[in-house]
């Protein structure tokens, strides 16, 4: 496997857009990326693209082939990736084995989404087949219902408190006034976000992610390719992507087996310990992590499953400032989903411009000092996993 | 009394001994399913070998969450809305968790590690005025 370099960086702000249509919030995010990396259009060997279920693609997920319809029809391969909310970080593992593989010296990865409004449903089938169709039909539980659930539990587990939750959303607006591409960019006090309304109980609106409109683009390429381009390049170290176990006690449709111990994502847990295990770094090692926070929970959560800190820590940590940009455990120093919205499947490659600007020393006012290595995480419906390290 | 309609179908059953859901089991390495499944989906079960069981009617609530707000379609509620408990609930002696609502007067007064028991009972009417039964849990 050959080594792969992050070369081009590029977003259209999130946000929400009536105005626009998703082919132009796309070209904004691949021009900005081509313009990064210094890669004309004709140099693009292939495009892997996240298949967006709310627009575009003619319907069919075939959004990648949008793209190249309206950047240039150069008869180059398109991948179109589906994979719920993680697609966008699907398609940046597909693009990462192309180079590494050797097939392809330069790669563009792209993710563009207009969400419709309001509380989506998880479930875009009448089908009793599906599980996540059957859950809907026979309990009722849409996506902030299930992240009530886990909240909960870790409420009962480690004492969390309502205080603590809200001051997870407080922290991630505390960093995302300062990016200029997020969507929820004011500041919010503890009162504000205690104040909000009940959505799930315990989950309260300013402690869930909204639906947004955004995009976002990645350019790849080999070492040899980046070496013409620049003197400082970023590495891909690693891209992982896993799917869940049948028995780690989240029932993504109406039941599952409990495992001993505790329970969680597994898929995230297996993705993220192999992207962490190709790139040769343990969990304490990252400077800093993009992480899915759908709620405030995972913010909480995540970095204990992963052995970033230990199991109950992450309240302390948070309340200490450890989870800032300057602290020793800093968490989505973007503002994460909380600030941006979801735009679902284009999540995974804002988090992968996140960590390339940071370990470019670019993030401003929101910078990790010195960060080095980064790590980016996405999970998906259908109990899709993916996570992929990146060095400088 | 309305007319009656099952959420969905060959999830639950009215047995003499009571309301029960309808899973498998795989013979090999035990492992439970609801909804039954095909195959086993364990990894380190080297003959899948799945067989259809009764679950339930006792468990524990792992969990609780209150539906704050009314989900879109094809949700079934009561009209208009009110809010409603779901629960995670462990039926400890078939080693499965299952989701399910919660039948209680007050959802938010529920607390996790309580005993559950299954009942079948309406989520709330569908537009033919027919009431939708599925599998719900009653504290106790």
């Amino acid at each position: 496997m050959s080594d792969v370099a992050v070369l081009g960086l590029g977003m259209h702000p999130w946000g929400k857009f009536p105005d626009k249509n998703l082919n132009s919030i796309c070209r904004v995010a691949v021009e900005a990326a081509l313009a990064d990396a210094d890669v004309k259009w004709n140099e693009v060997g292939a495009v892997a693209a996240a298949s967006s279920r709310f627009s575009g693609g003619k319907g069919w997920g075939l959004n990648g082939n949008d793209i190249v319809e309206d950047m240039g029809s150069t008869g180059l391969p398109v991948y179109n990736l589906s994979a719920g909310c993680a697609a966008g970080a699907n398609a940046f593992n597909v693009g990462h084995m192309m180079v590494a593989s050797g097939a392809h010296d330069v790669v563009l990865v792209v993710g563009g989404e207009k969400m419709p409004k309001g509380f989506i449903q998880t479930s875009g089938l009448d089908d009793e087949t599906d599980p996540e169709y059957l859950r809907q039909r026979c309990v009722g539980l849409p996506g902030p219902g299930f992240w009530a659930l886990l909240t909960r539990q870790r409420m009962e587990e480690y004492g969390t408190s309502h205080e603590d939750l809200a001051a997870v959303a407080v922290k991630a607006h505390t960093v995302g006034t300062h990016n200029e591409n997020a969507r929820f960019r004011q500041l919010f006090s503890l009162e504000d976000v205690l104040n909000s309304n009940m959505v799930s109980d315990p989950l309260r609106l300013y402690e869930i992610c909204p639906v947004s409109d955004g995009a976002a683009a990645v350019v790849l390429c080999s070492a040899e390719y980046a070496r013409k381009k620049t003197t400082k390049p970023i590495w891909a170290a690693s891209s992982a992507v896993a799917t869940a176990r049948f028995d780690d006690g989240l029932p993504r449709g109406l039941g599952c087996v409990p495992s001993p111990g505790r329970t969680h994502h597994s898929e995230a847990r297996i993705s993220v310990g192999k992207a962490l295990d190709a790139a040769g770094v343990g969990p304490k090692d990252l400077d800093f992590v993009e992480l899915q926070d759908n709620t405030v929970y995972y913010e909480l959560a995540f970095p204990e499953e992963w052995g970033m800190c230990e199991p109950g820590e992450s309240e302390s940590l948070l309340h200490a400032g450890e989870t800032l940009p300057t602290g020793r455990m800093p968490i989505n120093p973007s503002g994460g989903f909380l600030c941006f919205g979801e735009a679902t499947t284009a999540q995974g490659l804002f988090q992968i411009c996140e960590v390339g600007w940071q370990l470019r020393g670019e993030a401003g006012e929101r910078q990790v000092p010195d960060a080095r290595i980064g790590m980016a995480q996405s999970i998906g419906l259908g109990g899709n996993g993916t996570a992929a390290v990146l060095k400088r | 009394m309305a007319d009656a309609t099952p959420a969905a179908a060959n999830l639950f059953v009215e047995t003499a001994e009571g309301p029960r859901l309808l899973g498998s089991r795989c013979a090999t390495c035990q492992a439970p399913y609801f909804p039954s499944s095909a195959a086993c989906h364990n990894p380190d079960c080297n003959h899948s070998d799945t067989q259809p069981v009764h679950f339930g009617p006792h468990g524990k609530l792992w969990s609780v969450t209150v539906q704050g707000y009314p989900p879109p379609p094809p949700v079934v509620a009561a009209d208009p809305y009110r809010p409603y408990a779901v629960g995670l609930v462990d039926l400890e002696a078939d080693g499965i968790r299952v989701i399910g609502r919660l039948l209680v007067e007050d959802p938010d007064s529920v607390t996790p590690g309580g005993p559950v028991e299954l009942v079948l009972a309406p989520l709330g009417q569908d537009a033919e005025g027919r009431d939708v039964v599925s599998w719900q849990f009653k504290l106790g």
